[in-house]
């Protein structure tokens, strides 16, 4: 296994569209890194850069010490797994696993035996002899895994892999990817659209948006901190709530004026939007919903930043209610408790833990306290 | 009580035909009795004629399975029929490997792929007659002059190799087109993965496409195979199966030799069995290629 280094990485199509822009980003040994972005940001595009797959326009990228910009991707070391899968539809699952290493003409048994101990590790061992369209999707991505196994490679790619497979075997084979990850101890990349993946197998994830790099840090940090308005936007479900607000000044206290409402900032983040120089300004408040609460006690707590608004849609979760109001001319989401008493129609207080506003610039969209 | 029945049955007002019927059936009938007029009824009076001694006319006599017999012993038949399958089986293979590296070539990324691919299929759209004595003149006229040879048409040797260029420049086309088509039904996918695993050039080509395009390359194969063995036209237009019958085919014989030699019982009896070998060998390679083939 060994780390990727990617200085000042760019895709120019000849008919000039730039899909990845100046992408840096060091990747340490057995590192689980996640793209993760909405469509056409680029995401895969860096991947296949790394696979070999596309020509790099311009930067460096090694793997190891190598720099491998002109090499070819079987001489790269790295092994991919595809969203469609692509398996070799007319070769048996052992046959396609065994690919690979049949190509670097590894001996015989040496590539029985890694055929062998990827199935056993991947549950394969009864399809050996299956063609693919014998298999079903969960399988077929299996043996998609499996090849990339046997191959042992410095860098594991994955786009996409669960996003054809249906909701209840994803969650399962995100929990395989994750264990394969620890057993393995590999360097991944693994490219997805779908934040929860992305949360729960990255060390660190890389939010891209038009080919360009928004922040890369751990889930935590993104989700805790966020760089700006789209990370802010992008990661967590449902979405953060924004609205704009006014800075100002109250009884030496910094506070949010939105509407006819005021709220109060914590000291920190008064100071903060002070030193910035935002007094008088209208910046964009953020705060996620599950921050929000029309409990008694909550209402009581943040007695300063107390809103109200009327419930225009009820979403029963199972283990949560999702309240959607309107208020400061957006929709806002709040995720209570199932016993709430709130239904539609009903106008409702709601509590925001001051704590966890969140606070971007309106024009450069950055934050500016979290 | 069955009796009953089919008493009751008698007494149902007859199904009468809807207008849904009617419409299919007046777009079916004149079809099948045209098929059946240009196609059933010739083959049932040829069948029927291969067991007389007819000529083609005037009055003719019962005889047996006698042509069936002399077929097998007459020189000239069994020469055709070396000479057919000899041809057939190596133009086959021409025409299977150059449009197969043709469609290769045609479906990379290249400039002006649309164009080119139009302009490759077009000796398809001539007649083969047409094209038969295009290259006739070529042969005896351009390609002499040139070399400073004699025709190859000239040559009871080498005529055949004349009959095979004609025959696999234009079936080329059609063959590229399928393989083009086989092609494109590999997913792209499926190269990068391999790309990746180290399949490239002649092993990429070998492990993934070949496979791959199998059910193509079976219906080239057939399809060349039986049109080859039918080869008529082009012989017509450049050798006449000259010089002294080297180029003759099977087709040809039968036309030539049934229509104006005065043979037209015992050429009968050839085209029947002629019939039977095509539909023989065609089975006969549908299956061998089918086991093949993979289900993808």
């Amino acid at each position: 296994m060994a780390g990727l280094s990617l200085e000042h990485i760019g895709k120019k199509y000849p008919n000039g569209y730039e899909a990845v822009k100046d992408f840096n980003l060091e990747i340490a040994d057995k590192e689980f890194i996640i793209f993760v972005g909405p469509s056409g940001c680029g995401k895969s595009t860096t991947l296949r850069m790394i696979a070999g797959l596309e020509d790099i326009t311009s930067g460096t990228l090694k793997i190891g010490d190598k720099v491998v910009n002109d090499l070819e991707p079987k001489d790269r070391d790295i092994a991919m797994v595809f969203q469609n899968y692509a398996l070799y539809p007319h070769m048996t699952v052992y046959d396609n696993m065994a690919f690979g290493l049949k190509m670097r003409k590894t001996p015989k048994d040496e590539i029985d035996k890694a055929v062998r101990e990827a199935a056993r590790i991947l549950d394969l061992d009864q399809l050996l002899k299956r063609k693919p369209s014998q298999l079903s999707g969960g399988q077929r991505q299996r043996v998609a895994m499996g090849r990339a196994i046997v191959r042992n490679p410095q860098v594991f790619l994955m786009d996409e892999p669960l996003s054809n497979l249906d909701a209840k075997l994803r969650v399962q084979m995100r929990t395989e990817i994750a264990r394969l990850h620890d057993r393995l101890g590999a360097t991944i990349i693994y490219v997805t659209h779908d934040q929860t993946e992305a949360m729960t197998l990255g060390t660190r994830i890389v939010v891209m948006k038009d080919g360009v790099v928004q922040q890369v840090d751990t889930p935590t940090n993104l989700y805790n901190e966020p760089d700006n308005l789209f990370v802010a936007g992008f990661i967590g479900s449902p979405q953060m709530n924004f609205f704009d607000a006014v800075v100002a000044k109250e009884d030496d206290k910094v506070v949010l004026k939105v509407g006819g409402d005021t709220l109060a900032l914590p000291a920190a983040k008064g100071e903060a939007l002070l030193a910035g120089g935002y007094e008088g300004k209208t910046v964009v408040a953020g705060i996620r919903p599950e921050d929000i609460s029309d409990e008694a006690e909550d209402l009581a707590k943040f007695s300063g930043t107390v809103i109200e608004g009327e419930v225009a849609v009820f979403e029963l979760l199972g283990a949560g209610v999702n309240l959607n109001f309107d208020y400061a001319d957006t929709q806002m989401t709040a995720s209570v408790a199932p016993t709430t008493p709130a239904r539609v129609g009903d106008v409702v207080r709601f509590a925001l833990d001051p704590d966890k506003i969140h606070i971007f610039d309106k024009t450069t969209e950055l934050a500016i306290v979290h | 009580m069955k009796k009953k029945d089919s008493q009751a049955e008698l007494l149902k007002p007859k199904k009468t035909v809807t207008e849904r019927e009617r419409t299919f059936a007046m777009i079916a009938i004149p079809i099948l009795i045209l098929f059946f007029l240009f196609n059933t009824l010739p083959l049932i009076k040829g069948f029927i004629y291969s067991f007389t001694n007819f000529k083609g006319y005037g009055s003719y006599e019962w005889v047996g399975l006698r042509n069936y017999i002399d077929l097998f012993t007459d020189a000239r038949v069994g020469k055709s029929y070396l000479f057919t399958v000899k041809l057939a089986f190596f133009t086959t293979i021409l025409v299977n490997i150059v449009s197969l590296l043709m469609a290769l070539g045609l479906n990379a990324k290249i400039k002006f792929k649309s164009a080119l691919r139009g302009m490759y299929f077009l000796p398809n759209i001539l007649g083969a007659l047409v094209v038969g004595y295009i290259f006739n003149y070529f042969f005896t006229y351009i390609v002499p002059a040139i070399f400073h040879t004699t025709s190859i048409l000239a040559s009871g040797s080498k005529a055949w190799i004349a009959v095979m260029i004609v025959c696999a420049w234009q079936a080329i086309a059609m063959n590229t087109i399928i393989y083009i088509s086989g092609l494109q039904t590999v997913p792209e996918d499926v190269y990068e993965a391999g790309m990746l695993d180290g399949a490239t050039g002649w092993s990429k080509f070998r492990h993934l496409t070949f496979p791959l395009i199998i059910p193509f390359f079976t219906i080239n194969m057939v399809l060349c195979m039986k049109n080859f063995l039918m080869v008529f036209d082009q012989i017509m237009a450049l050798t006449k199966g000259g010089p002294a019958q080297s180029t003759e085919s099977i087709s040809f014989l039968i036309y030539n030799n049934g229509m104006s030699g005065g043979q037209f019982g015992f050429q009968s009896a050839n085209a029947v069995i002629f019939f039977i070998v095509i539909v023989t060998i065609s089975v006969f390679q549908m299956r061998f290629l089918n086991s093949k083939e993979e289900q993808l």
